[in-house]
């Protein structure tokens, strides 16, 4: 007999098999001896299995098996704890400063300008916009009493903006 | 001084039943889950048991499969009993672990040959009942040998549709195989329980 019919029979007992084809099985364990044999070893197997099943019991006190999933329950429901921002000069300066690696070298164009220019901090007026594609960024120091306005190009990739971006640096 | 009733903290919920503990648990009630557990544990954990033959795992896994049916009771609709539920629960937990553990472990020759099947063909059918004259607790004492000796994979085929009553395509979609694959598996698993039956009878026999 071969696989393909053993496992039919199989699935004829488990009553897996459409109809027409549990017919022909039946009709093969009622004239072959082999087939019935096979049969009823399967089945005297599932049935020493069914109702057989070792009774195991948990090898923990209620409270401690329970206290283990409650500490997991509690664990996993537990709000993420998200670190608070850090609210100093310094950090909001770097938070200010890090992204804007363009606006930083527009910086430095800027104070270069006013060297070159031959103008002190104090003497500068307020500089026309000589662009409607350039953005602006403000920064004022209380400290030192100065604001500083610095101008980048918004269509510029690139890292390093050149000038005609004009600073203005106004002194308190 | 009359005496004082003390009751159990368990009493509200001991004569409830599952579905109206469930719909407790759904509402956040940590007391009527307690008590499903308490009520379903040892079932969780003997299915958990069954597939890992490993006391600590089984444990371990049954109580990942509480914590998982604590996270996903909106999911219970009642489409089958809360037992039933939490053991399909368990069950793929312990489908995925013993998947973690194949792939880091090699297999056996003798694995490989019931793997490659053909070997269950050459068995001679076993005739005699291996429930007659045998007391009901030392055939599962002998059931419970016997499963020991099989693989996870013919093992876990025989748990699904001997004792948990699943269908071949259910057993499928659980194992992630094909329903050939079902099959030849537990043609396998049974061909060899009845040898291993037949051959501890006959040592109890003599």
């Amino acid at each position: 007999m071969n696989q393909e019919l053993q496992l039919k029979l199989q699935a004829y007992l488990d009553g897996e098999l459409p109809d027409g084809e549990a017919a022909e099985a039946r009709e093969l364990i009622a004239r072959d001896g082999e087939a019935q044999a096979l049969v009823a070893e399967l089945a005297n197997t599932s049935a020493a299995l069914a109702g057989h099943e070792a009774e195991v019991k948990l090898p923990e006190t209620r409270e401690f098996y329970w206290s283990k999933i409650q500490r997991e329950i509690a664990r996993q429901e537990a709000p993420v704890a998200v670190p608070e921002p850090v609210d100093s000069w310094a950090g909001w300066a770097w938070r200010r400063w890090l992204p804007v690696s363009g606006v930083a070298a527009a910086l430095c164009a800027a104070v270069l300008l006013m060297v070159l220019s031959g103008n002190s901090p104090a003497q500068l007026a307020e500089a026309e916009l000589r662009s409607d594609e350039m953005g602006a960024y403000t920064y004022s120091d209380q400290q030192e009493k100065m604001t500083i306005v610095w101008f980048y190009d918004r269509g510029n990739d690139s890292q390093f903006t050149p000038a005609p971006a004009v600073a203005n640096i106004h002194r308190e | 001084m009359p005496p004082v009733k003390i009751m159990s903290k368990y009493a509200d919920y001991t004569s409830a039943s599952d579905e109206e503990l469930v719909g407790g648990a759904k509402k956040g009630d940590m007391g009527a889950f307690e008590e499903l557990v308490a009520r379903h544990r040892d079932k969780i954990y003997a299915r958990a048991f069954s597939m890992m033959r490993n006391e600590d795992e089984a444990v371990d896994l049954s109580q990942e499969a509480w914590v998982k049916s604590w996270q996903r009771l909106e999911q219970f609709q009642g489409e089958s009993s809360f037992g039933t539920w939490v053991t399909r629960i368990v069950i793929n937990l312990c489908l995925d672990q013993l998947r973690r553990r194949k792939r880091h472990r090699t297999e056996s020759i003798e694995e490989m040959d019931e793997e490659s099947g053909g070997v269950e063909r050459q068995m001679p059918v076993v005739t005699v009942n291996p429930t007659e004259r045998l007391e009901r607790g030392e055939l599962r004492k002998k059931i419970e040998g016997a499963m020991d000796k099989l693989s996870h994979e013919h093992r876990t085929v025989l748990v699904l549709h001997e004792f948990e009553e699943m269908e071949y395509k259910e057993i499928a979609r659980t194992m992630e195989c094909s329903i050939g694959t079902v099959m030849s598996r537990l043609f396998y698993a049974r061909r060899k329980m009845a040898a291993l039956l037949a051959d501890l009878k006959t040592e109890t026999k003599s």
